[in-house]
């Protein structure tokens, strides 16, 4: 068989219905399956298929055998009618959902395998695309984004910082209102199922956003104020009041003057930071952070503690989580850009959870394939490449991955 | 049952309306001559919604107190002005909410946890100089406290638990206000258009004068025809040049500079050439977008640019000035800024 297509889209899409052919049962309903929306994407066209509603898992699986759809997403909404459209569906609350996704922040190893190329010029670079293309200043792009251990590594991390803050802080039980899915991909998504969040509108939930991202956060307000005194110290485990100290206190230690500078604080300011800087992470290990602002003032406390929160909040997705229509992809169900399965993660497995073996769908046998072009790939312990317009034989699960990505065609 | 002076301190309350019920009184019983103070001080109460914005308490005849009140949401109802249906709401909220700083933990908590179903806690801590005296779940705090904009209310800014808020006592009582404020917004939009017996209606009539009087002072003015570059706010600048100089932006941003130069009344011809001439934009594609955006397709919703806390949220607010301290809303800066820059033109000595 051979196909013109790179990515051979018949090929992969008969190795979906296959996979759903054998392995459906594993997909289970969604809680109060009948108040949600299901969307699909389907190999053929580019349109989403959506409004679509099931009465039980029977239902739904029937149609993942039938269609084997190349996306599978349902909404994190409630509706009493969600097959009508979108004015009709009677909105009765949503989960809160949050979206990590590695292509979302920056990590060194993007440099490596990330491309983009400006659409007008031409022009060629790794990593994220810059704002304007630097050889003709447009800003459409042709984005390449790989992904490889280093990024789901970041994208964990990221997850374990979010959990973190729902447990501690909004006081979330794990499992019970938590989950945590692997989201086929680049990243993770974290769904909290509980009375208290499904009718919070998107004004609250955005307060949500920026308490998790600690976007608006205020120096005075986490105990950088001389005024008040009096009343017990804050354990570092204490929220945001705990987390800020402790932000501080690592970005302090480790700051060279040059970052200083950078932050755009006063020259004086910067040099006294510097020159207190022992005195200043002292009071902040003893919890003392009021007496700081003898030492620099709120203000400069203020920018630092902007940038210094940055490492311990995490990097969600605002659109995501604010939305509250949103479609998410539903468990079990394959992701048509990877080959991979989007997975529950049990929350204490998190740790030792790798995407890379786990949530790999099509395995066994290997595959011909040409390859257009295509950095080091490393899944189930196993790595090839880089590939530049080459044929050959891999392992059916780096070869689906490199279909669905669409940079490389079945071979004769 | 609730006493007559409880009561006619917090009328809104479901015990107070059903001591009101239990009266039994028609419209046309209002109407008599006995109950002219009543009508007096239900007139009383909407205008100083109108003039002042806040409604006083005249607990000394509590009946009368406690009458007015419905017979002022009668009167607002009437009216049919919905900004003044939110006005008056504030007023008597903030009437409310003096009344209740002088309460007990114990009274406040009591209301907050019966009437409105709050999750709250009383404790007793003393954190930097401030004595905390109620746990709040987030939910309830975040459902009256989302819409604040001072930075003490940001839940980032705030200590929470275990999904529990630590409030001092006058924070408690101000999102309480902020709920009754919503629980008397309820009461007064469900009948509209009503008709009332002529003793009434006469006094509905005044209030209304009083209103138009009143109006431009209350609600502010209207948007130039003409986009004056100069008024936009900083954010929607730098959406602006940036879009100018090929900058990438965001679908966020993409969205509030178009929904903010609709919403400033530029052509939609002429943002579609903005976009199509300095991206690569397919223009068919670009107008589809625009026109949605400005109601003239799909839900026919024309949308407003987001506010400036959510603009925050996604990364789209920049180099905040002076005047962004005081406005929630890119719009809001941009009528002030008008306004100042055609002040100072009507200053200039004509030539």
């Amino acid at each position: 068989m051979v196909e013109q297509d790179w990515g051979s889209v018949q090929f992969v899409a008969e190795q979906f219905r296959r996979y759903y052919a054998l392995n459906v049962s594993s997909v289970e309903a969604p809680s109060e399956i009948r108040q949600r929306e299901f969307g699909f994407l389907s190999f053929e066209d580019r349109g989403m298929f959506r409004h679509k509603g099931f009465d039980d898992a029977q239902h739904l699986r029937h149609y993942l055998v039938d269609y084997a759809p190349s996306h599978t997403y349902y909404s994190s909404a409630y509706y009493e009618a969600p097959e009508a459209a979108m004015e009709f569906k009677g909105w009765q609350g949503a989960d809160l959902v949050f979206d990590i996704d590695a292509d979302h922040f920056s990590i060194p190893c993007q440099e490596d395998h990330d491309r983009w190329r400006c659409r007008t010029c031409g022009e060629e670079g790794t990593g994220h695309p810059p704002e304007s293309c630097p050889g003709c200043g447009k800003a459409a792009f042709i984005e390449e984004n790989w992904l490889c251990p280093q990024c789901l590594e970041a994208a964990k991390y990221e997850a374990q910082k979010l959990l973190d803050i729902l447990i501690q802080d909004f006081g979330f039980t794990p499992s019970r209102e938590l989950t945590v899915n692997f989201s086929g991909n680049r990243g993770y998504h974290v769904h909290v199922r509980s009375a208290s969040v499904k009718k919070l509108n998107q004004l609250a939930r955005r307060e949500i956003v920026d308490y998790i991202m600690g976007t608006g956060i205020n120096a005075e307000f986490q105990g950088f104020n001389q005024g008040l005194r009096g009343g017990r110290y804050i354990s570092l485990q204490e929220g945001w009041r705990g987390r800020s100290v402790r932000a501080l206190y690592d970005f302090i230690a480790d700051a060279s003057p040059e970052v200083v500078e950078d932050l755009g604080l006063g020259k004086a300011a910067a040099r006294k930071l510097l020159k207190n800087r022992e005195t200043i992470l002292g009071l902040l290990m003893e919890r003392r952070p009021r007496n700081v602002v003898k030492y620099v003032d709120l203000k400069s406390i203020g920018m630092l503690m902007e940038v210094a929160v940055q490492e311990q909040a995490a990097a969600i997705d605002t659109v995501v989580t604010t939305d509250i229509h949103r479609l998410i992809r539903l468990p079990n169900t394959l992701h048509g850009k990877s080959g991979w399965l989007t997975q529950e993660v049990p929350i204490d497995d998190l740790a030792d959870y790798d995407p890379l073996s786990s949530a790999v769908a099509f395995t066994g046998g290997t595959l011909n394939i040409h390859i257009k072009r295509a950095p080091e790939i490393f899944i189930a312990g196993e790595t090839y490449g880089p590939f530049e317009d080459e044929r050959t034989e891999l392992p059916m699960a780096h070869a689906m991955f490199l279909l669905c990505r669409k940079a490389a065609k079945v071979a004769s | 049952m609730i006493s007559e002076r409880e009561a006619a301190k917090y009328p809104f309350l479901s015990e107070a309306a059903r001591l009101v019920d239990m009266l039994d009184l028609t419209l046309d019983d209002l109407a008599e001559p006995v109950h002219a103070k009543v009508l007096d001080r239900a007139e009383g109460r909407v205008s100083e919604a109108i003039l002042k914005g806040k409604a006083s308490a005249n607990l000394g005849d509590s009946l009368t107190e406690l009458l007015s009140f419905p017979v002022a949401n009668m009167f607002i109802t009437a009216l049919g002005e919905r900004f003044l249906d939110r006005r008056y709401a504030l007023s008597e909220a903030v009437r409310a909410y003096e009344l209740l700083n002088d309460e007990s933990e114990a009274r406040v908590a009591k209301m907050a946890r019966t009437e409105f179903q709050w999750d709250l806690r009383l404790v007793r801590e003393l954190l930097d100089g401030r004595l905390y005296r109620f746990e709040l779940h987030f939910n309830d705090f975040l459902g009256n406290a989302a819409a604040f904009r001072e930075p003490k209310w940001k839940l980032v800014n705030r200590l929470m638990r275990d999904g529990y808020v630590l409030l001092t006592n006058p924070e408690t009582t101000r999102l309480l206000q902020e709920e009754i404020r919503r629980r008397i917004g309820g009461l007064i939009s469900k009948h509209r258009g009503l008709r009332l017996p002529e003793p009434l209606q006469a006094r509905v009539d005044r209030l209304g004068r009083t209103f138009e009087e009143n109006r431009s002072s209350i609600t502010g003015g209207d948007l130039p025809t003409d986009v004056l570059v100069e008024g936009f706010p900083p954010c929607m600048r730098y959406a602006f040049e940036g879009l100018m100089a090929g900058r990438r932006a965001g679908h966020m941003e993409r969205f509030a500079l178009t929904s903010f130069l609709i919403n400033a009344g530029m052509d939609i011809d002429e943002i579609v050439k903005l976009f199509v001439s300095v991206t690569d934009f397919d223009e068919q594609f670009t107008r589809y977008q625009i026109e949605h955006i400005a109601g003239l397709r799909g839900g026919r919703t024309r949308y407003t640019p987001p506010s400036c806390s959510t603009l925050r949220t996604h990364g789209v607010c920049h180099n905040p000035d002076s005047l962004c301290k005081r406005v929630k809303h890119p719009l809001s800066y941009y009528r002030i800024k008008i306004q100042d820059i055609r002040g100072k033109q009507e200053d200039k000595p004509a030539e």
